[in-house]
């Protein structure tokens, strides 16, 4: 899995934000993203399959392996509802 | 005719007509060798994607577009704002259309009479300077003419709400980015997109942000002005 191009990642006032350069997506807002979603985030901008994101952050973060699939997997899904994804 | 003009601090080749010509006038500088910015003449793309507006209306948005975004390969930009000046100091009030930006900073004028003007009207370009923010009168000030050829260190930037009373508030965080990311122009490319974001965040770090509710009463003026002005390095 891979995030499309046209994503820039910029840490801002404290917070980390997500917007678009990419006229097809039409995303004129602004993203926030917590801490694990930022994570999940840069691993996907070189691309990782989901495997890879759960080991991600079971070792960044204090979580089981139940925890870090479900955040994952919610994380997942939502960027492909919103067709992220490549 | 291309003709020459000193805009926030960038010698600027343009060749424009009626409101466009008119407001750059008080810009004018003499022909020069090396030019920073080069306005294209290019209006009736606009007119193409707005037919019921005038010629003239269509340069000075296509001309005023072609400006900004040029600007930010001189560290600056534009935020959606009616900038006031007080004290040497400008204040910037950023709201969608029709809020009432200038309806807040004319009470600004009536509330403080000399001590105040109005920098630029809709559409001050900010540049980082030195470290520090400056911001500037430019030609392009939305359906006024208020607009002065000078320049002020920024005090403080407040998102503009209606209210029944007045109340102003430093805000930070999502609320500051959201809402100055809304009223600013957002480029289609990336590294401007980038090097947009870099200053935005400075500004942030560096300038007070605020969330202001306010009324049309001359007190909705000394409530923002005594906060702002007191938060001011």
């Amino acid at each position: 899995m891979k995030l499309k191009s046209g994503f820039i990642l910029k840490e801002m006032a404290g917070e980390c934000i997500v917007v678009s350069v990419d006229a097809a997506l039409d995303l004129n807002g602004v993203i926030t993203l917590n801490e694990t979603a930022k994570t999940i985030w840069s691993c996907l901008e070189k691309g990782a399959e989901r495997e890879e994101l759960i080991k991600e952050l079971l070792s960044e973060y204090e979580v089981d392996g139940t925890e870090a699939s479900r955040a994952v997997d919610a994380f997942v899904s939502k960027l492909k509802e919103l067709d992220f994804l490549e | 005719m291309k003709k020459y003009y000193k805009i926030a601090g960038l010698t600027v080749e343009m060749d424009s007509f009626g409101k466009t010509a008119e407001q750059a006038e008080a810009y004018a500088a003499p022909p020069q060798d090396e030019t920073d910015i080069v306005i294209s003449s290019d209006w009736q793309a606009m007119k193409e994607k707005a037919p019921h507006l005038s010629d003239e209306d269509c340069q000075y948005l296509a001309s005023g577009g072609s400006f900004y975004l040029q600007l930010i390969n001189f560290d600056g930009f534009l935020i959606h704002s009616s900038a006031v000046v007080m004290d040497g100091k400008a204040y910037l009030f950023t709201a969608p259309c029709g809020t009432g930006k200038s309806t807040h900073t004319s009470l600004w004028l009536k509330e403080f009479g000399d001590r105040a003007f109005i920098l630029n009207d809709d559409k001050p370009a900010l540049r980082l300077t030195d470290g520090r923010f400056l911001v500037y009168g430019t030609p392009w000030s939305g359906k006024t003419a208020q607009n002065v050829n000078t320049c002020a260190p920024l005090g403080g930037v407040c998102l503009l709400n209606r209210g029944e009373k007045n109340e102003i508030r430093r805000i930070s965080g999502t609320k500051a980015v959201f809402g100055i990311l809304s009223q600013t122009v957002r480029p289609k490319n990336k590294e401007y997109m980038e090097k947009l974001l870099s200053l935005l965040g400075k500004l942030m770090d560096d300038v007070p942000i605020w969330e202001l509710y306010c009324n049309m009463e001359p007190e909705a003026a000394r409530v923002s002005y005594n906060a702002m002005s007191q938060a001011v390095k």
